[in-house]
């Protein structure tokens, strides 16, 4: 105990005998009211959204996992049509109500959004019905498997003006992300020449099930008629982003895949490669396999000032020689990469735990992309709904143009709208077409507008 | 209790179709009233708040910085007296009837976080609206020229989260085109006196208790039916 924790004591006991001295002498003890606390942000519980999760493979548990994580959500309905799955789900998702057949979540007045995980080419009914029936929607990326599903969702959300859609690019949501885009957009690695972007993973894609049926419906990322392949599937989140790094859309793509590994009698390509050509000649190369894992997943993109690479939730911005010196980064944190050396970009630098973490960490569930989009997604929903039902309270209801003016307004947080999910769908749906041809295919911008 | 209305009470629905005569008499006696009181309602000039076009604006302080929240959705209206004419004003009270609302949730500062502490502290959960009831509109100056505004002392009482205060504050009254009004105006409150504590962060930040509203609130003439 130091001197200071003595003197503490030693006050508080005098004040305490005092103030009992005195009431024993007859005298009453003066207090004063304790001040009503303040809210505070830490624990503070703003708003909960009552969410249902449609979909329970891999992903959707991940996502129920992530909302359990999130104060601002409310699991109250989980749904699956194999039962095994919703048995499993429902473990991590005891207070939700586990349903066979999606509409019964549509139908409950109670859920106000709906987390769409099914296989791709499922989405469709189940987000546009979703739609009509009032709820807000996150629908996964790719949208759909055709451009034909693609548009209808998307224009099913356009016309939903009272409701938050949102694609599951979850990169479009990411602090970290934004925070380099401006960086980028700032002109910071210089002229953009090029880009890459790679995913590699030693694993086959295929799932087992003692059910055939079972089997087939699992593997749906397997068969060609319903998958849009490496490319579609996982390269979409990093296509798109490097196109929004890029601030273009690219003109054309051509494509390669080969099943070089996983000859199962599967006819989706295990190992890909697309070049995307964007206006004003910089590509963007492509690269996915599940034949080798070296490397992992990561993109670059790289100026004629600097390169700039990100992998997760890290990136690291690698200086030419006679680039110009920017200040800041002879004293920013640096890791060593073979004989190459990172400077760290970290937004919210100044937080020290951001300049202590290892380059090499895993990113915890609350920085990972998914976390911030489902947060931005469940925010954004507490925003609209109460604007609506606040608007429609104050002046006439009847007034739907004045309302939607009202919602148009509205700031919200920056997450993929209906119409970047659908130029990210077109583009994973060309790509995939590419990809399996083997040629070239050209994307006119007419593609990729919402009539 | 008398006979009729525990008979009333234990069959709502046959006392509402079978009314007693008194109901009748006391019905035909006030009919001859019915158009004077209509006439009065109608002739009371209303101007009913216009969507997306008005602004309030709350500025405060903070240890670290000021602050500011906005919202553009001001709904109610204001309804003058017919002998109040605009076009031939007389300086003096004037018989006026307004209600401005304002739904908690709608004022944002841009930053989620902080909107959150803020409807917290202000109880938005079990008060949801800040309401404001004019009581007494005195004209001290008409318009000088055609874009001058006639120039109020207002007193009204203004609700927040649940407390009821009086305040006084200078309004201007803007005409626009034909059938619009565009009131504007500012006046300086405390949150402790509406119970409300200043948000504070411990080692932070915390909050002045002084804020400053500021509005502009755009109506239209109702539209006689």
């Amino acid at each position: 105990m130091n001197k200071n924790e003595t003197a503490e004591l030693n006050r508080r006991d005098f004040i305490g005998s005092f103030a009992t001295l005195m009431t024993m002498l007859g005298g009453v003890e003066l207090m004063t009211h304790a001040p009503v606390q303040a809210a505070d942000l830490e624990t503070l519980v703003p708003f909960q959204i009552k969410c249902g999760v449609i979909g329970l493979g891999n992903w959707g548990r991940e996502i129920i996992a992530t909302l359990s994580r999130l104060k601002t959500a409310q699991l109250v309905a989980v749904c699956d049509t194999y039962s095994a799955s919703l048995k499993r789900a429902a473990n991590s998702a005891p207070n939700a109500k586990g349903v066979e057949d999606y509409r019964k979540i549509l139908d409950d007045k109670e859920v106000q959004a709906v987390i769409i995980a099914t296989p791709t080419h499922q989405h469709r009914d189940i987000a546009v019905s979703a739609l009509h029936a009032g709820k807000h929607v996150y629908c996964e990326a790719p949208l759909a498997n055709t451009l034909e599903d693609a548009k209808v969702i998307a224009l099913a959300a356009r016309a939903a003006r009272k409701q938050v859609f949102q694609a599951g690019l979850q990169t479009r949501s990411d602090p970290q992300r934004r925070f380099l885009l401006d960086f980028i957009r700032a002109g910071a690695s210089g002229k953009a020449v090029k880009a890459h972007a790679q995913w590699h993973k030693k694993q086959s894609w295929r799932m087992t099930s003692p059910n055939p049926d079972r089997e087939r419906e699992l593997n749906w990322r397997l068969n060609k008629a319903t998958s849009l392949g490496l490319v579609g599937e996982i390269g979409i989140h990093q296509i798109d982003a490097m196109s929004w790094f890029l601030s273009a859309r690219p003109a054309s793509v051509t494509g390669f895949g080969s099943v070089m590994h996983w000859k199962d009698g599967r006819d989706v390509p295990d190992t890909v490669e697309a070049i995307f050509e964007y206006p004003g000649g910089a590509h963007l190369n492509y690269e996915c396999t599940l034949a080798n894992s070296f490397d992992a997943d990561y993109e670059m993109l790289y100026g004629s000032d600097a390169a700039i690479m990100m992998r997760g939730n890290k990136a690291w911005m690698f200086k030419e020689v006679d680039s110009p010196l920017l200040g800041w980064e002879v004293y920013a944190r640096k890791d060593q990469f073979y004989k190459e050396t990172g400077i760290a970009l970290i937004a919210n630098a100044t937080k020290l735990a951001n300049l202590t973490e290892k380059a090499t960490e895993e990113a915890a569930y609350t920085t990972k992309p998914l976390y911030f989009a489902l947060e931005t997604f469940l925010t954004n929903v507490n925003t609209v709904s109460p604007a609506v039902e606040d608007f429609s309270a104050t002046f006439d209801a009847s007034d739907k143009a004045a309302l939607e003016k009202y919602v148009s307004e509205i700031k919200l947080l920056p997450a993929a709208t209906c119409q970047e999910g659908f130029e990210a769908t077109v583009l994973a749906i060309k790509a995939n077409e590419a990809v399996v041809a083997r040629n070239k295919v050209a994307l006119p911008k007419e593609w990729f507008e919402l009539a | 209790m008398t006979a009729r209305l525990r008979a009333a009470n234990a069959n709502p629905e046959k006392y509402l179709m079978n009314p007693p005569r008194f109901l009748y008499v006391a019905t035909l006696a006030l009919l001859p009233l019915l158009p004077f009181s209509l006439r009065a309602a109608q002739d009371w000039v209303r101007y009913n708040a216009v969507p997306n076009s008005s602004k309030v604006r709350v500025d405060g302080t903070s240890t670290i910085h000021d602050w500011s929240v906005e919202s553009t959705a001001l709904g109610g209206y204001v309804e003058f007296d017919p002998a109040f004419d605009l076009n031939k004003p007389a300086l003096g009270k004037v018989s006026a009837h307004c209600d401005v609302r304002i739904f908690v949730r709608q004022l944002k500062s841009g930053k989620t976080d902080m909107d959150n502490v803020m409807y917290d502290s202000m109880k938005e959960k079990d008060h949801r609206r800040i309401d404001y009831r004019l009581s007494e509109m005195t004209l001290k100056e008409a318009p000088r020229s055609p874009d001058a505004p006639f120039l109020f002392d207002t007193k009204g009482e203004l609700v927040v989260a649940g407390v009821t205060n009086k305040i006084q504050m200078p309004v201007s009254l803007f005409r626009i085109g034909a059938d619009k009004l565009k009131f504007t105006g500012s006046t300086s409150v405390k949150m402790t006196s509406f119970g409300i504590t200043p948000p504070t962060k411990l080692a932070v930040f915390s909050t002045g208790d002084d804020v400053k509203l500021t509005f502009e609130w755009l109506t239209a003439k109702k539209e006689q039916k």
